[in-house]
Formats: C-alpha cells, structure tokens, sequence
C-alpha cells in the first residue's frame, strides 16, 4: 500500500479542492474517474478520492487544446457531454453556469463582460449555422477558472462562408476575419445585423482581457489598447471557429 | 409604462431570446397611450449583448423614438451594447 507522507500529501488535492478548481461538480469528478477521464488515487480506509496537482494542472492547460483539436480534426465526432453545447439553450444554461462561477473570483464589472463576449461568440456560432452544420451541430464551450480561460470552438462553416454570401469580394479568411471585426456586416441578409465581434473588439481592447480567435486560415491575436487587427495566416485549417478568451491579468 | 428587464431575464445574450421577448411584449405596447413614456429599466440585468438588444430594444426605438427612456445603465456590458448600437440611436443614451 502506498504510504502518504506529509509530502505527498501536500501534493495532492481533494475532490471537493478540484471541483472548485475546474469549475464542475463532484459528481461530474466521479464520473470522470469511472471513465478514465481525469483518474484519482484513492485513500484511506473509506477510499476518498484524491488527485495529483500535476495531473490537474496539466487537465487546465489542455482545456483549449482538447477544443483546437476538436474544431479542426478531420473526423466529426461530438465532443464530450461536458463541454458539448449542441443546442442554444444548453450553452444559455452553461454560460449563466459561467457567469455564477465567475462572480466567485471578480467583480461583477468582470463577470458582466466576459460572460457577454463569451455570450456573443457562442451565440455567433449558432445563429450562422442553423440548418447548416457541416457535421456536428453545436459549439464546444469549457473553462479554466484557475487559468482564468475561456474556450469556444465549433464545426461550422466559418466566416468567410457565411460572409461571402453577403460580399461575394472576399477572397480568403484573413480578409472575412478583419471584415467580422471591423464592419457592421451581416452573413444573414436581409437582417440588418451584425455588431457581434464589433462588440467583442470594444470590449477587449478597453480591458485587461485577451483574445485568440481562429476561422479558416485566418487568426485574430486581440488585447487590451490594440488600435489595429493583428491577423495572420495559420498553417493548420479550421472551417469552423475557434476563441480563446483569456483575463488572466486577473489571476 | 415602466418595463423591467429583469423579467426577461439576467442573462440576455441570443437573438431568439431578444425576438421572443420582443413578440411576447407586442400585446403590452399596444397599450401605450399617444403622449406616454416608455421607461425601460435595465436594474438586476447582469449580461447584455447586441444580439438581444438588437431584436428588442432596436425596434422599440424605432418605433416609439423620443417617447423611450433607459434608466439604471450602468452594467458595463449594457453600456457597451447601446454604445456598439449606435445606427439605431441607442448609443444617444450614454
């Protein structure tokens, strides 16, 4: 049997320590044990579950890789239960989710924004998609309180598709990005739309806020005081769109 | 006519959510009278984004102009949404 020595045990972490850590519940924790998904070490004569602070520490940080992964795999397969919104209402639900955990840590001047940025990227996914997904319907939406991270990501037709159809002068996914960002532009013609990512771009660049933003070819670095887009070209390709909103300055 | 936001919610994010609001309230604003002020009072609202305001507080604006108000604005995503909907008027507001 493994001997628990004060130093071990200053390693390790209680359920009760994680669920707050990661921002889910502790039976969601138990589930994920029996599944192999985030594996605990049991102790003691009751068998309480403990973790490794490494393990979790690495679980944060992989957060947003799981969704980049996710969002440009060549096969469709849904994500998994607890970070897959498939329909509007379970991402509102998960969001206000968002929004109560966020009240435990910031203000609410902060939980007012990021909710909101989160709201409306999220939100972007699904009124462009509707009745269109390519594969798997919904968007992937997981946070990293402790990291303070936010991520979104999902399979849909990207921007520059559904821009094109309105400025049938796009010629790639850089130009539709800064379009997004910049333009008061709609891809759901006639409806005279479109301030969504507008309204992200305002609220980044006056807050101590980050945000990584990917569709196509095409990423958006944005942060606070930026007065103009930094968008480049990636090597890997998402058709859908992928957003990592960060405040750790917050931490 | 006092309308209290919070009643629709405190999280208003989606356009689906915006629009419903704004079809469910129809019977309400018919009953407005020629000369009354239409106060929208944003207390209790935690999150607002254009996409809700844009199906609600748009066409309020649109349709009874001056005759509106907005009170208790001071949610910073509140002040960012009506700042970011300056085409419809409601930036005017800040």
């Amino acid at each position: 049997m493994h001997r628990f020595t004060y130093t071990t045990m200053h390693k390790l972490l209680s359920i009760g320590q994680v669920a707050e850590l990661l921002g889910v519940s502790i039976d969601t924790l138990r589930r994920w044990d029996s599944a192999g998904r985030l594996c605990s070490i049991r102790s003691g004569v009751h068998g309480h579950r403990f973790y490794n602070r490494s393990d979790i520490d690495q679980y944060l940080q992989d957060i947003n890789t799981v969704a980049l992964n996710w969002a440009k795999s060549t096969s469709a397969v849904e994500p998994n239960p607890d970070v897959y919104c498939q329909t509007r209402d379970i991402f509102q639900a998960r969001l206000e989710k968002l929004q109560s955990e966020l009240s435990k840590i910031t203000p609410i001047e902060v939980v007012s924004l990021i909710t909101a940025v989160a709201g409306e990227i999220g939100n972007n996914s699904f009124d462009h998609n509707l009745g269109n997904w390519p594969d798997i319907p919904g968007v992937f939406f997981s946070y990293a309180m402790r990291n303070r991270k936010v991520v979104l990501a999902d399979r849909g037709q990207g921007i520059l598709t559904t821009l094109k159809r309105v400025r049938s002068e796009l010629a790639n996914s850089s130009e539709a990005l800064k379009m997004a960002f910049t333009e008061t532009v709609s891809g759901r013609y006639p409806e005279t739309r479109g301030n969504g990512l507008k309204f992200v771009r305002s609220i980044i660049v006056k807050n101590p806020f980050s945000l990584y933003f990917q569709t196509g070819d095409a990423q958006l670095y944005l942060k606070k005081d930026d007065d103009e887009l930094n968008i480049k070209q990636t090597e890997t390709i998402i058709k859908g769109c992928y957003a990592l909103i960060s405040f750790e300055e917050l931490l | 006519m006092n309308i209290e936001l919070k009643k629709f919610g405190t999280t208003l994010v989606s356009r689906p959510a915006g629009k419903e609001a704004w079809l469910a309230f129809q019977p309400v604003l018919k009953e407005v009278l020629l000369d009354e002020k239409i106060i929208v009072n944003f207390d209790g609202v935690v999150v607002l984004t254009p996409s809700w305001a844009d199906e609600f507080l748009t066409p309020l604006r649109s349709n009874f102009k001056d005759k509106v108000e907005l009170i208790n604005i001071n949610n910073p995503s509140v002040k960012a949404t009506l700042s970011i909907l300056d085409d419809s008027g409601l930036s005017s507001y800040l």
